[in-house]
């Protein structure tokens, strides 16, 4: 190919729309033609300008959020239709559990139930990887520390996917998103000074067990004080796997 | 659809919007001539996606199946503001071939070196040169990233077109760039808003 048939081609060249046969000769002239390789350079200096400039902008949260409530509770609505025959069923349910068995779910274990069922169901999704960006770290209010997100077991069974903030009873939580192997789990971690609001766990994890274990819905749930906070995992795994994996929890940057 | 089928489709749905969310809201924001538009665009957009998503094929670009619906909708609001996207605008074949035949190095010498550091009002005052199609074309390719044939789906209009007008914005934008940089070095403000749109 010449230069000026090349050139012709800058453009879909660029644009990747150029088929393989015509690409491999631009490319060829390209490493043997200073001024073409200038011409293409320049142009691509000029995309990629315009890309960023053009990208530049975030997806505002709670606009997001509002419009995946109204997708993610066609569920829930259909439910609330057949809420007395559910009553009925929840009530003969609870009654006949709480007369088998005394054990129950913790209160933080309930509470952290949804967040996990949301990740499980691809209803949420982690928001990044490594350190908090600033403008999620704004959203703290003094009742949570980057720190939080720091936490992560060191058995390598577990590989996190990222993580995102998320509230458990309006308490801000590290929501840590992973897997040990194929099944989800997630980890959460808050501060310690946030345990008042889930007595509860807070009564067992201080009278002693150093895990507090429990159901968190379909899902095993254990969670323990590492250093100044309050880690709990979540996930479907046999109890002991889980409270194996809580136990290597360490901060990953201290 | 059973309940569980919902459930399922929604977590689907939602699994293929969240990483295209920024560019379709970058894209919201920067299509509709009032930016008061951007959110109604968006939210309706997205949920006339769900409600037809039984209709997506996994075979098809989810992000070009999303722009399709998102263009749809604001030009729908744009025409309430009495704002009309000149797509009537033919592209005869030849132009086509005269696409391909433009001869970008009469223009590279001075100017395209410089282009790549332009500032954000120098390519903000550029973006509003653009007619409506042109600009249509240049932020799915920008912002989308869709193939020409996919843009050529999105907005029923010949490949041709697609090529035609992303040609015609491209050299208009650095004719506008080149244009503002001479009216600063010669002292005069460029005028920031020259067709009343009030989007970025």
């Amino acid at each position: 190919m010449k230069c000026a048939e090349v050139r012709k081609f800058v453009r879909l060249y660029l644009d990747s729309e150029l088929d393989a046969k015509n690409s491999f000769e631009v490319e060829q002239h390209l490493e043997s033609c200073v001024e073409c390789a200038g011409l293409f350079e320049a142009e691509k200096k000029f995309d990629v300008r315009l890309g960023r400039f053009l990208r530049d902008g975030h997806a505002t949260r709670a606009l997001w959020e509002n419009i995946e409530a109204q997708i993610a509770p066609v569920r829930r609505a259909k439910l609330r239709a057949l809420w007395p025959i559910a009553l009925a069923v929840s009530l003969l349910i609870a009654a006949g559990a709480a007369f088998l068995t005394k054990s129950r779910s913790l209160d933080l274990a309930n509470a952290v139930e949804e967040c996990h069922s949301a990740y499980v169901h691809q209803l949420t999704a982690p928001e990044f990887n490594g350190p908090v960006p600033d403008k999620i770290a704004q959203q703290f209010g003094g009742q949570l520390d980057t720190a939080a997100f720091a936490y992560l077991p060191s058995q390598t069974t577990f590989s996190s996917s990222g993580a995102r903030l998320c509230h458990v009873e309006g308490v801000p939580v590290a929501l840590i998103l992973g897997h040990c192997g194929k099944t989800p789990v997630s980890m959460i971690v808050f501060k310690k000074s946030e345990i008042d609001r889930f007595p509860e766990t807070k009564r067992k994890l201080e009278s002693g067990d150093p895990i507090a274990c429990s159901h968190s819905g379909r899902y095993q749930f254990a969670a323990r004080f590492v250093d100044d906070h309050v880690v709990c995992v979540v996930g479907d795994r046999p109890r002991p796997a889980l409270e194996d994996l809580l136990r290597t929890v360490r901060r990953a940057d201290g | 659809m059973n309940n569980q089928e919902q459930h399922l489709a929604a977590a689907r749905f939602l699994a293929l919007l969240r990483p295209i969310q920024r560019d379709l809201e970058n894209y919201s924001r920067r299509m509709v001539f009032d930016r008061r538009d951007f959110e109604d665009a968006l939210q309706n957009a997205v949920l006339r996606a769900f409600r037809a998503f039984d209709r997506y094929h996994d075979d098809a670009s989810f992000r070009a199946w999303m722009f399709k619906i998102l263009t749809n909708e604001i030009f729908a609001i744009n025409r309430k503001r009495g704002r009309v996207a000149q797509f009537e605008i033919a592209v005869e074949p030849e132009e086509v071939e005269e696409f391909a035949t433009l001869d970008f190095a009469g223009e590279m010498p001075l100017s395209w070196e410089t282009l790549a550091d332009a500032l954000d009002e120098e390519l903000l005052t550029a973006l509003q040169s653009l007619n409506g199609a042109e600009r249509a074309v240049l932020l799915m390719r920008g912002i989308g990233d869709l193939r020409y044939r996919e843009i050529s789906e999105c907005l029923g209009i010949p490949l041709g077109s697609v090529m035609g007008n992303l040609s015609r914005a491209r050299q208009k934008m650095r004719a506008a760039i080149l244009r503002v940089r001479r009216l600063r070095r010669a002292g005069v403000q460029p005028l920031w808003n020259e067709g009343g749109r009030s989007s970025l």
